[in-house]
């Protein structure tokens, strides 16, 4: 089951790299303006500097591991070629006729404009994405929840309820996996294609609702008995400090983002279009 | 507080008559949507190191019992509470759950249901932090409530990655935690295999044993936990009190009266009941396997004196081990194998891996027709694997497995259903139509079958499994034992002679699961293969014509029911117990290998 790999609690091991250090909440609201940023840009450097920002902070702040690796070396630059293309093939062709031909088969024809478009499209995503990453791969969900309580004044009940319903997710794979099998045991086949699958998929819908009502009731009356949601607040363990150097690296990012949009400065107001 | 004689008592130097820290008088509960209220009029109290055992019958309210005592009913689950239920002095439904918390702590049915975190630690420190005590109180209380329970050494592990018996350790760690002298245990054991169960009545065995905690307990699997009982008090049909006094006098004295009520007795009871019934005079009725084999050599030897015409050992061993009536599955069995020459169900070499991790290595098994299997075996021993390989719920590797004249790795599912029904433990994943007949109706609409025959077809289901007044109900919205019936029923309707079960009875009660094996036993006696797998041996010893024992996806052993269980060392070795039957009878001089109670004398007397 892939949907079990993912687990919400699994423990950092101690590490001395520094973005384990880092309160979880800082690790995102550095990232977050630049991501906001990013949504408006149209050119190539821009996302390029910012996700080069991030492999930088990631491989010197993060614990290298073989899926941090995978990620950066593999899926990341798969993702912006795959993307690239896919969006180049699908720009509309007369809005970069102007641009030098690549590529002829046939009637159709390839742009520089084209791959341009297509690659910077796919670059400002995977920038947002490797900027996600610094908080995401360095923060267990334990701990966001808890910072998010501690810092933000989130209602405890809000965010380990949330939490715990991060068990449920293995167990609905499991128990949606028995059904699908069920309903094959029974011959619901009902054919293939697009619309018998979505009926079998509705087919599902119900037992699946009617398994998971119950085991939150369940849930929610073991948590009741063990006393959760008595007071207003909660014993908390661990602690989640906001210390000066997470107003450093905040600041020290939020620096850093204003000078690399300064310095491309992505949006050509009233200028000439860049050749 | 609700009367004078509940005043805080200070906490030391209690006076020796304690102050109980539950009282019941005259409660009475009944849900918004129940005509009657199940519990009615019940009163009894617990004191600080008593056990207390809740009996009753299906339907008497003994978990509706539970839920209020630490006040989810009426505070969370709303129902109408008559009578006093008073905690420590407190009245229960006018208590908070929070603060009734700190003085009744609840262990539930299903072990993931309640976990909430990502480590042991942090599981029992739940309980304490929603007090907010201090960390270090926090830290002690944990510590000592896994170290009670054993599971100190594991407080850094996601709770996952404990077997069922050790999650439901864990679960008893945070209920101590909780600081609380009462704990309420509602069927415990219901979801585990033999070796859990055993393992959180040695915990249990284990709080009690200081004698300043409570417990309330609510459990059918009385051989577990009789050991540790010292009280029973017995709910009958409609809710009332019924009996109320020390385990071994209710048990003893009113066996008769309890089964009658359909409240499940200690198998060693049940077989001492049927024993006495042909006049051997076993008084006291024993309670656990132990005391039935201490009992019995004397009544036996007394017996064969006054008998006369059974003088040697011989005609006695053969006047026991009689036969019963014509379903006994033992002398049934033989004789339809004998007559078809080749195995109905043939595996062999089937290896099986999932997720890249072999579950089953190198099987070979033949099933004859008309023979009632059961598949056992420790949790993830492969039991479900083997048995879904062979019904084709998963398709197993093709030429491993040959079910009458198919080959599951290539049969479409329409073509095995028509040769094997297979009957998931949750009934409802199952359920694919909007009504109960049109879920009858189903698996023969696909097959275009004329609409005359379908509805006769269904007509005579619904009326044989008692479901004629539900056919347009949906579903979902039946009884537990209606929709067990109605997955049995959907599974034969195609006409299938073999008919596959993963673990039907699991956390069903004792009434509901004596419902679907009787119907079993019937489906077997005209002729249906019945394949199932469980955790319960005495079912097993009870029902099974022949058995298969896995271990760590292998055929351990595999025959008559009597030949595998006679090995007791294997049974053990595989993680699992002997039925307690087997246990109190063995190496008793006509009584060796005898593990069902049916194989005990008939209750009539010649």
């Amino acid at each position: 089951m892939t949907i079990g790999t993912f687990d919400p609690y699994a423990p950092s091991a101690p590490t001395s790299r520094f973005l384990y250090g880092l309160n979880p909440l800082s690790k995102f609201a550095g990232p977050a303006p630049a991501m906001l940023a990013l949504l408006f840009v149209r050119d190539l450097a821009t996302p390029l500097a910012f996700l080069a920002l991030s492999y930088v902070l990631l491989l010197v702040g993060a614990r290298i591991t073989g899926r941090l690796a995978a990620m950066l070396l593999l899926v990341i630059p798969a993702g912006v070629v795959l993307i690239g293309f896919g969006f180049a093939v699908w720009v509309d062709p007369m809005q970069v006729d102007h641009t030098v031909a690549v590529l002829r088969v046939g009637g159709w024809v390839l742009y520089t404009g084209a791959l341009e478009v297509g690659f910077a499209t796919a670059l400002r995503l995977s920038a947002i994405l490797a900027l996600a990453l610094v908080g995401g791969l360095t923060t267990t969900g334990a701990d966001l929840v808890r910072a998010g309580v501690q810092q933000l004044r989130l209602p405890y009940r809000i965010g380990y309820t949330a939490l715990a319903a991060f068990r449920f997710v293995p167990r609905f794979g499991h128990e949606l996996e028995m059904i699908r099998s069920a309903h094959r045991v029974r011959g619901h086949h009902g054919g293939h294609g697009p619309f018998s699958r979505l009926a079998r998929g509705w087919g599902y819908v119900v037992p699946l609702l009617a398994g998971a009502i119950r085991h939150a009731e369940r849930v929610a009356l073991a948590m009741d008995a063990r006393a959760f949601g008595a007071h207003p607040t909660r014993t908390e363990r661990y602690r989640m400090p906001f210390r000066a150097r997470d107003i450093v690296f905040i600041v020290l990012f939020w620096a850093a983002s204003i000078a690399l949009l300064w310095y491309w400065f992505p949006w050509q107001l009233g200028g000439s279009p860049r050749p | 507080m609700t009367s004078p004689d509940s005043a805080d008592a200070p906490l030391a130097g209690g006076p020796p008559a304690l102050e109980p820290l539950l009282r019941l008088r005259g409660a009475a509960i009944r849900h918004e949507d129940a005509a009657a209220a199940t519990p009615s009029d019940v009163s009894f109290e617990v004191r600080p190191g008593e056990v207390v055992l809740v009996l009753g019958p299906s339907g008497s309210g003994k978990s509706t019992l539970a839920l209020s005592l630490n006040g989810l009913i009426p505070h969370a689950l709303p129902a109408h509470v008559t009578g006093t239920i008073a905690v420590a002095g407190m009245p229960a439904s006018e208590t908070s759950v929070a603060v009734l918390s700190t003085h009744v702590a609840m262990v539930f049915q299903d072990p993931d249901a309640q976990l909430f975190t990502g480590s042991v630690m942090d599981e029992v420190a739940f309980g304490p932090e929603n007090l907010r005590m201090p960390v270090e109180e926090v830290l002690a209380r944990s510590e000592a409530a896994l170290r009670r329970v054993g599971l100190w050494d594991r407080r850094a592990e996601n709770p996952d990655r404990l077997s069922g018996g050790g999650r439901q350790r864990l679960a008893i760690a945070c209920a101590l935690a909780m600081g609380s002298p009462l704990l309420v245990l509602d069927e415990p054991t219901a979801n585990l295999d033999p070796a859990g169960t055993e393992e959180v009545y040695v915990a249990l065995a284990d709080v009690v044993a200081d004698g300043d905690r409570a417990i309330v307990l609510i459990e059918h699997n009385l051989d577990a936990a009789i050991g540790v009982v010292d009280r029973v008090v017995v709910l009958d049909q409609a809710g009332r009190l019924a009996f109320d006094g020390p385990a071994h006098e209710v048990l003893r004295r009113n066996a008769d009266v309890l089964l009658a009520m359909g409240v499940w007795l200690p198998t060693a009871t049940l077989a001492a009941l049927r024993l006495r019934d042909v006049g051997y005079p076993l008084d006291p009725l024993p309670l656990t396997p132990a005391e039935l084999r201490e009992a019995l050599p004397a009544v036996l030897e007394g017996v064969r004196r006054l008998r006369t015409s059974a003088p040697d050992q011989a005609n006695f061993a053969a006047s026991v081990l009689m036969p019963r009536t014509s379903p006994d599955p033992e002398a049934a069995a033989p004789a339809s194998a004998a007559l078809s020459s080749a195995p109905l169900i043939s595996v062999s070499r089937l290896t099986v891996a999932r997720h890249r991790r072999p579950v089953l290595h190198d099987i070979h098994l033949d099933i004859a027709a008309g023979s009632f299997v059961a598949v056992i075996g420790a949790n993830g021993a492969g039991k479900t694997t083997l048995v879904q390989a062979i019904a084709g719920v998963v398709p197993p590797p093709r030429g491993r497995v040959r079910v009458a004249d198919l080959d599951p790795g290539r049969a479409s599912p329409r073509e095995l259903s028509a040769r094997v029904g297979f009957v998931f433990q949750n009934p409802e994943h199952q359920f694919i139509a909007h009504t109960v007949f049109d879920e009858l109706a189903h698996g023969m609409r696909l097959r275009h079958a004329p609409e005359a025959e379908v509805q006769e077809r269904v007509r005579g289901m619904l009326d044989r499994f008692g479901l004629a007044d539900k056919a347009d109900a949906h579903p979902f919205l039946l009884s537990g034992g209606q929709k067990r019936r109605l997955s049995v029923g959907t599974a034969l309707i195609a006409g299938a002679p073999i008919l596959v079960l993963d673990e039907p009875t699991f956390g069903q009660d004792r009434a509901r699961a004596d419902e679907l094996l009787g119907l079993l036993q019937t489906l077997n006696a005209e002729g249906t293969t019945v394949l199932i797998v469980t955790h319960d041996m005495q079912l097993v010893a009870e029902y099974a014509t022949h058995t298969v024992l896995l271990a760590d996806g292998r055929v351990r052993a595999s025959g008559t029911t009597a030949d595998v269980f006679a090995d007791h060392a294997l049974i053990e070795a595989a993680g699992l117990r002997p039925p307690p039957l087997g246990a109190a009878l063995r190496g008793l001089p006509g009584l060796d290998g005898v593990i069902r109670l049916s194989q005990l004398p008939p209750a009539v007397t010649p």
